[in-house]
């Protein structure tokens, strides 16, 4: 056959190298279980030191104390005299740890609420690098082995080079916004009942409240932790006084409760009616708190 | 008395199991005909292989996979089945994988294949979840060699129109080439010869001398096409024609004219018409393949000739947003949206998946500006069913393991982003890359189905 042979430069340069080629991964498998949340090994807690060292504190010196009444010719005895100023030493170490931790968990608190990503802003940027930076920023205040972590690193592994910014935002809502509201959902679920429960069976009105105060307080902490947040004490108690402006004051189911008390008086049904209303409006007091606290911990509208 | 009874109830079951299965066909299931169009060598077989791989490890086994198709989420997916379709032959899932593992390509298509893909999703809202439990996504594919595919505008024309059309397609750039021999043995045809069949299979025979010479070169518009492949189903040796100089094809009392006019019809008739019917039935959503390494591979005028290719092929599919009542009530089909598809967009670097994309929307000009005219939904997109390279040691680099097991790195100069661009004298090679060992982590690792399916299934 006679063709005419035409020459084309070549726009493609190879050469052959020394390494070996990398295996690829199999894509991450998506549990049918909830992605499990590893808990860091606990070991002694800073509140359990210090408690521990008072109290060693304490019964040192009291033993220091009754030693030198008993025996007062020991007053100065080098051992004990080490051995309490160690115990103490750990004891002002644990407390200072343990503020250290109150501060940071407080400052984490706001650090998270004003780092929220902006994620239909981050959608337009045609950076997709900024982009990136801009959920990985947010994603670097996750406590470690936290749910949005754990959701944060799959979504991770499934971003590919040619992704463009809403694809990427378009994945981290259905991979790590979506799966973490979801979580935090059942979790507020579950502290309402136990809320509503706990408000049923409460003798009076003072344990009662405690009660509430205590599983409000214990749906901030886990809910908290579901966004990749360990706000510490301190950091709760900001997150409830946040929780608080934000919250209305008076619910309808306050105003039902009373009613109904006032209607019904004195039997035993209209008792077990007042414990009902009261069950109901404590769980869902709790709702709205579990649910006033994730839209604080999701994306900024 | 029993048997009275079955005669008289079996009817009645017959219907109520009809209307159960039409019921079920209509309010459960959302059934999707995909028409996977593409020339020769665009990559369909590799595209299908990976496409049932997909779904299947996604849905079996839990894989993410396909992370930007929200419209099959992966919570939902109850369950995923592979049928037959119609009386069409099975897809070979199964050998191609058999081909990866022997460290193969899937081998080219000769004949038809087709399967039914039905994903079963669990209703999630309120009521409709006691009423309607589940909703099926069923999709239709059919794999056909590209060349049949090139055939069908044939299908409108006369003789006399076909043979004028691809005389002057041969003299055009980068098809004159190669037909050089062709042209010369028509010269030197004797004509004046009675066209028995000896005289018709010369002639014949050279002209797919030139068609094979040509397709080898990368030239996608050769038609016939289904004289190309053994697995078509009509005889070219009995009904064999080519095109004729204008001189002998204008004159229609000659007797070549009037023989390869009969034989042209038998051609429409006998084997166009019917494989239109069959195979290239009408669907709602198209996606069309390209291999813009072919033309990239060979010459700027390879590509301007895939483009005519393209505009060609829009014009035999018949295009139109049909409407509820057509699709459901009337059943009537009309592809109410496209998707261009660049395949093999592994093949370079990261970096120069713009301009590739670019390229891709100046290659489909012709066809898009036909779909525009309709009011057609279209889109583009860059796909890899296998992710067989890897990134290479700057931005316009790859890395991938050639055929003999070498690991190469190629370095890329800027792609052009239009045909414009591209320069005349030069070109870029096809990398040449083998199937690589972990090729199912590979296919799993796939880039762009996602975002193509998404875009196709969503409203």
């Amino acid at each position: 056959m006679s063709t005419t042979e035409k020459t084309y430069r070549s726009k493609v340069t190879q050469t052959e190298i020394d390494v070996q080629p990398p295996d690829h991964a199999m894509p991450a498998k998506r549990e049918a279980e909830p992605l499990p949340v590893v808990e860091p090994a606990r070991g002694f807690s800073a509140k359990w030191l210090a408690l521990l060292s008072g109290i060693g504190c304490v019964a040192g010196f009291s033993l220091f104390e009754a030693v030198t009444i008993i025996e007062s010719n020991f007053a100065s005895s080098p051992v004990a005299t080490s051995v309490l100023a160690a115990v103490l030493g750990v004891f002002v170490l644990s407390i200072s740890t343990m503020t250290l931790g109150e501060v940071r968990g407080y400052r984490k608190v706001t650090q998270f609420i004003h780092r929220r990503p902006k994620l239909s802003e981050l959608a337009r940027n045609d950076a997709r690098q900024a982009t990136l930076d801009a959920l990985q920023l947010h994603a670097s205040q996750f406590t470690r082995h936290s749910y949005a972590e754990q959701c944060y690193k799959r979504f991770t592994g499934l971003l590919k080079a040619d992704h463009s910014s809403a694809e990427i935002v378009e994945m981290y809502r259905q991979f790590v916004a979506q799966p973490v509201k979801a979580k935090a959902s059942e979790v507020v679920k579950k502290e309402s009942m136990a809320s509503g429960s706990m408000a049923f069976i409460s003798p009076n009105h003072l344990i009662q409240s405690l009660m509430i105060l205590w599983i409000g307080m214990r749906t901030i902490k886990r809910v908290a932790k579901v966004y990749g947040l360990r706000p510490a004490t301190a950091g709760n108690w900001k997150l409830m006084k946040i929780l608080a402006q934000n919250l209305a004051a008076q619910s309808i189911f306050d105003l039902a409760t009373d009613e109904m008390t006032n209607q019904l008086s004195g039997s035993l049904a209209a008792k077990l009616m007042e414990n009902s209303a009261e069950a109901v409006a404590a769980g869902a007091l709790n709702v709205r708190l579990g649910k006033t606290l994730m839209r604080l911990l999701e994306e900024e509208k | 008395m029993r048997n009275l009874l079955d005669s008289v109830l079996k009817p009645v079951r017959r219907a109520s199991d009809a209307g159960s299965a039409q019921f079920a066909e209509w309010f459960m299931q959302s059934r999707h005909r995909f028409t996977i169009t593409g020339l020769s060598r665009s990559g369909k077989s590799m595209l299908f292989t990976s496409l049932m791989t997909i779904l299947k490890y996604r849905s079996e086994q839990q894989y993410q996979c396909l992370p930007l198709l929200r419209y099959l989420p992966m919570d939902l997916v109850e369950n995923m089945w592979v049928e037959p379709l119609g009386d069409l032959p099975e897809f070979p899932v199964e050998e191609h994988m058999a081909a990866l593992e022997q460290g193969e390509w899937p081998p080219a298509t000769e004949s038809v294949a087709g399967f039914q893909l039905t994903v079963r999703l669990r209703q999630t809202h309120g009521v409709k979840k006691y009423l309607l439990p589940f909703t099926d996504i069923v999709f239709e594919f059919i794999d056909y060699p590209g060349e049949w595919l090139t055939d069908l505008p044939m299908l409108d024309k006369s003789f006399t129109q076909w043979s004028d059309s691809a005389w002057a397609q041969q003299m055009n750039e980068p098809q004159n080439q190669f037909a050089k021999d062709w042209h010369e043995a028509v010269s030197s045809f004797d004509f004046e010869q009675p066209p028995t069949p000896d005289a018709i299979n010369v002639l014949v025979s050279k002209y797919r001398e030139y068609l094979l010479a040509a397709k080898a070169q990368g030239i996608s518009m050769l038609q016939p096409g289904s004289f190309l492949i053994p697995g078509s189903g009509f005889d070219w040796q009995e009904y064999g024609f080519t095109p004729l100089p204008s001189r002998i094809s204008s004159d229609l009392s000659s007797p070549w004219t009037q023989r390869f006019t009969h034989h042209f019809e038998v051609f429409q008739k006998n084997w166009l018409a019917a494989l239109k019917q069959s195979t290239f039935r009408e669907t709602d959503k198209q996606i069309i393949l390209v291999d813009l390494f072919e033309g990239l591979n060979h010459s700027k005028s390879h590509l301007y000739q895939l483009r005519e290719t393209l505009s060609n092929l829009a014009q035999t599919f018949v295009y139109g947003d049909p409407g509820w009542v057509q699709r459901h009530l009337l059943r009537q089909q009309k592809i109410a949206k496209v998707a261009f598809v660049a395949t093999k967009s592994d093949l370079i670097p990261a970096a120069q998946k713009d301009n590739l994309l670019a390229l891709l929307k100046d290659v489909t000009r012709g066809a898009t500006a036909q779909l525009d005219k309709d009011e057609i939904q279209f889109e583009h997109f860059l796909v890899s069913a296998i992710q067989a390279t890897d990134a290479g040691s700057n931005e316009q680099a790859l890395r991938y393991v050639n055929s003999e097991g070498r690991y190469m790195e190629a370095t890329f100069e800027p792609l052009p982003d239009s045909l414009k661009a591209m320069p005349a004298d030069e070109h870029y090679p096809a990398l040449p890359a083998g199937v690589p060992r972990d090729h199912l982590a590979r296919i799993l690792n796939g880039n762009g189905l996602d975002r193509l399916f998404q875009y196709l299934l969503e409203d």
